[in-house]
């Protein structure tokens, strides 16, 4: 048995390799590099780490509170909320996006939001929205599991000794939560960066506008430019790996899938 | 000096009603009742952590019902300890002068001196997770003592040690109590507690305060079937203790002596188990150590066992199933010998009696 596992375990492993390699050598390294330093792969990266990064930061601040009462707090409609907060992890990224084209696109409160000159459909905006439509559920995830984690007497004993509500939790639960707050942003950049589906619907696939890195792959791949497809895709391979790596390192039990 | 007002809380599982109690300045109180009585909320709701659903609270007439709890100046020791594990020894006692802004200085002097006190100055630079239980202990003390608490609210503090550690822990509450004044609420579900530390004794059962009274009293005079089973040790013997060999004599003042297995020297409460006491018509050669004569005072029949209480220069109960007590044919005015291991007797060092009604000092509390 044990030869047995060994063999599938290296056999998938060598394939993962070999797929991932052979994209790389897909293309010439020097029509690589000059792919990779074409414009439409700069605006890519640009687009893609500008929105992501908003994304993940407004992910953070919204999946901290949320997680915090739905680990802490009692209050009628908790289980319900639970199941809505987390039901896009279930959805496809696609359903997700067309969801969010229409609640943008048709209904009163989106178009005033138009009007107010926070256009979100086929717009940068719109991709910072999908990604944070997509990946909030994840980050609750995490944090939730990370405050379940910390003692709630710590919070009491603080307040006995001094602190307000807000001091005890940003003095003792957050600190202690930290592990889970690096490696979750981490992962949440992360998928923000690939994030393909929602962003496709929401925000569209216009060339140097919405072109973020997923997008410019797809697009190119549909034109044929296979050079810079494999560029965008290189580009994606190497976040992931170096994703993998931080959170290697700021892992300390954090449970983040 | 604290009074609670038919206090009522309801919290998930966990909820007591109507608990009435008042702490006297300076006094220790012992919140005594089985696990999932309901302590250790009641306890969170004195220091401000739940919002009672009813009732009110006083502190020397002043009602905080609703001030939040760093208003309050409690100081609380949870059974765990609930040291923050990201904070060193010092920043864990450190955490509440800095939350009131002392400055630096001031702050150092007072976490040195609480740290002398307690006899955890060689840790401050540790974390809490590499300290024993023992060391957790005193240093959450300290973090509690540090601010000169009007009222140092304590759940459990005792129950997660292992056993020599806690007689000197429960040493340890009794001197630094005595050096600092502090007026104590405990809560414990250890008999032993009630003895060494209590000035007088609340007992809890099911949410709700069955009895309050000075602890010799309560022993004595149970109110409620629940307390009285609760208590049902059986004996319990206040008298001196004195070395004996590798053993401890305890003379129960006029009375006769029996032998212990302890090193617990003075003013001791002695408990053993009624089941312990073997009862027989003639004294018999056995390896127990204690063979003390009584006469027969009263024959309780309780299910299929009776319990027997011998006035043996104190009273002394014995627990025999119904065919034992048929055989002896026991009744009162009987007279028997009583026979029990020292090994059998547990002596516990008595709290420092500061109020005791006149008569009970040195002699047996109950049978």
């Amino acid at each position: 048995m044990r030869r047995l596992f060994l063999f599938i375990t290296c056999l998938f492993a060598l394939f993962i390799g070999a797929a991932l390699l052979g994209l790389l050598a897909a293309t010439p390294p020097a029509a690589l590099v000059a792919s990779l330093a074409s414009p439409e792969i700069r605006f890519a990266v640009l687009l893609s780490l500008a929105t992501s990064l908003v994304s993940t930061a407004i992910c953070i601040a919204l999946a901290v509170p949320i997680a915090y009462a739905l680990d802490r707090y009692r209050f009628a409609g908790k289980r319900a909320a639970t199941l809505v907060l987390t039901l896009p992890l279930a959805l496809p990224p696609l359903v997700a996006g067309i969801a969010l084209l229409l609640f943008f696109g048709t209904t009163p409160w989106g178009k005033a939001l138009e009007q107010a000159g926070l256009a979100v459909v086929f717009t940068p905006l719109g991709i910072v929205v999908a990604e944070v439509f997509v990946n909030l559920p994840y980050l609750i995830r995490i944090l939730r599991s990370a405050f379940s984690g910390v003692n709630p007497r710590f919070e009491n004993v603080a307040k006995t000794l001094g602190c307000t509500d807000a001091g005890a939790f940003l003095q003792v639960t957050l600190p202690l939560a930290r592990p889970a707050l690096v490696a979750g942003g981490i992962i949440t950049w992360s998928k923000a960066m690939g994030e393909f589906g929602a962003v496709l619907m929401l925000a569209g696939a216009t060339p140097m506008r919405t072109e973020t890195l997923p997008i410019a792959l797809f697009l190119n791949i549909s034109t044929g430019d296979l050079n810079l497809a494999v560029a965008a895709a290189t580009i994606l391979i190497l976040i992931s790996l170096a994703t993998l790596c931080a959170v290697d390192l700021v892992d300390r039990g954090v449970n983040v899938f | 000096m604290l009074r609670i007002e038919s206090l009522s809380v309801t919290l998930g599982a966990f909820s007591f009603r109507d608990v009435s109690l008042e702490v006297r300045e300076n006094e220790y109180l012992v919140i005594l009742g089985p696990s999932g009585a309901g302590k250790t909320v009641l306890l969170e709701t004195i220091a401000g952590i739940h919002a009672p659903s009813s009732g009110r609270i006083f502190l020397r007439d002043r009602e905080i019902t609703s001030a939040e709890p760093r208003s309050r100046s409690f100081g609380m020791v949870y059974q765990d300890y609930a040291l923050f594990p990201h904070r060193t020894v010092e920043e864990n006692i450190a955490f509440g002068l800095r939350q009131r802004k002392v400055p630096p200085d001031e702050q150092r002097a007072l976490v040195a001196e609480i740290s002398a006190l307690l006899e955890v100055g060689h840790l401050a630079e540790r974390y809490p997770g590499s300290l024993s239980g023992g060391e957790q202990q005193r240093v959450a003390l300290a973090r509690a003592l540090v601010l000169r608490p009007k009222v140092l609210l304590l759940d459990e503090p005792l129950s997660a040690l292992d056993g020599p550690t806690r007689e000197r822990m429960r040493t340890e509450l009794v001197r630094v109590r005595r050096l600092t004044g502090t007026t104590v609420i405990q809560i414990t579900h250890h008999l032993e507690d009630v003895f060494a530390l209590a000035d007088r004794v609340a007992i809890m059962h099911e949410g709700r305060i069955v009895q309050v009274g000075e602890t010799g009293d309560v022993f004595l005079h149970p109110s409620d079937p629940f307390v009285a089973e609760f208590l049902g040790i059986g004996n319990i013997i206040r008298g001196r203790s004195s070395p004996a060999g590798r053993l401890a004599r305890v003379e129960t003042g006029g009375g006769p002596s029996f032998l212990a297995v302890s090193g617990v020297v003075g003013d001791v409460v002695a408990t053993l188990h009624a089941e312990d006491v073997i009862l027989s018509e003639a004294p018999f050669a056995s390896s127990a150590r204690n063979c003390l004569p009584g006469t027969v005072t009263e024959v309780v029949p309780c299910g299929s066992t009776v319990r027997v209480v011998l006035d043996a220069g104190f009273p002394l109960t014995a627990l025999l199933t119904r065919e034992s007590c048929r055989e002896l044919d026991l009744g009162p005015g009987s007279r028997v010998y009583a026979t029990f291991k020292a090994s059998a007797v547990h002596v516990i060092p008595a709290a420092p009696r500061q109020d005791v009604a006149a008569g009970s000092a040195a002699g047996p509390e109950i049978g």
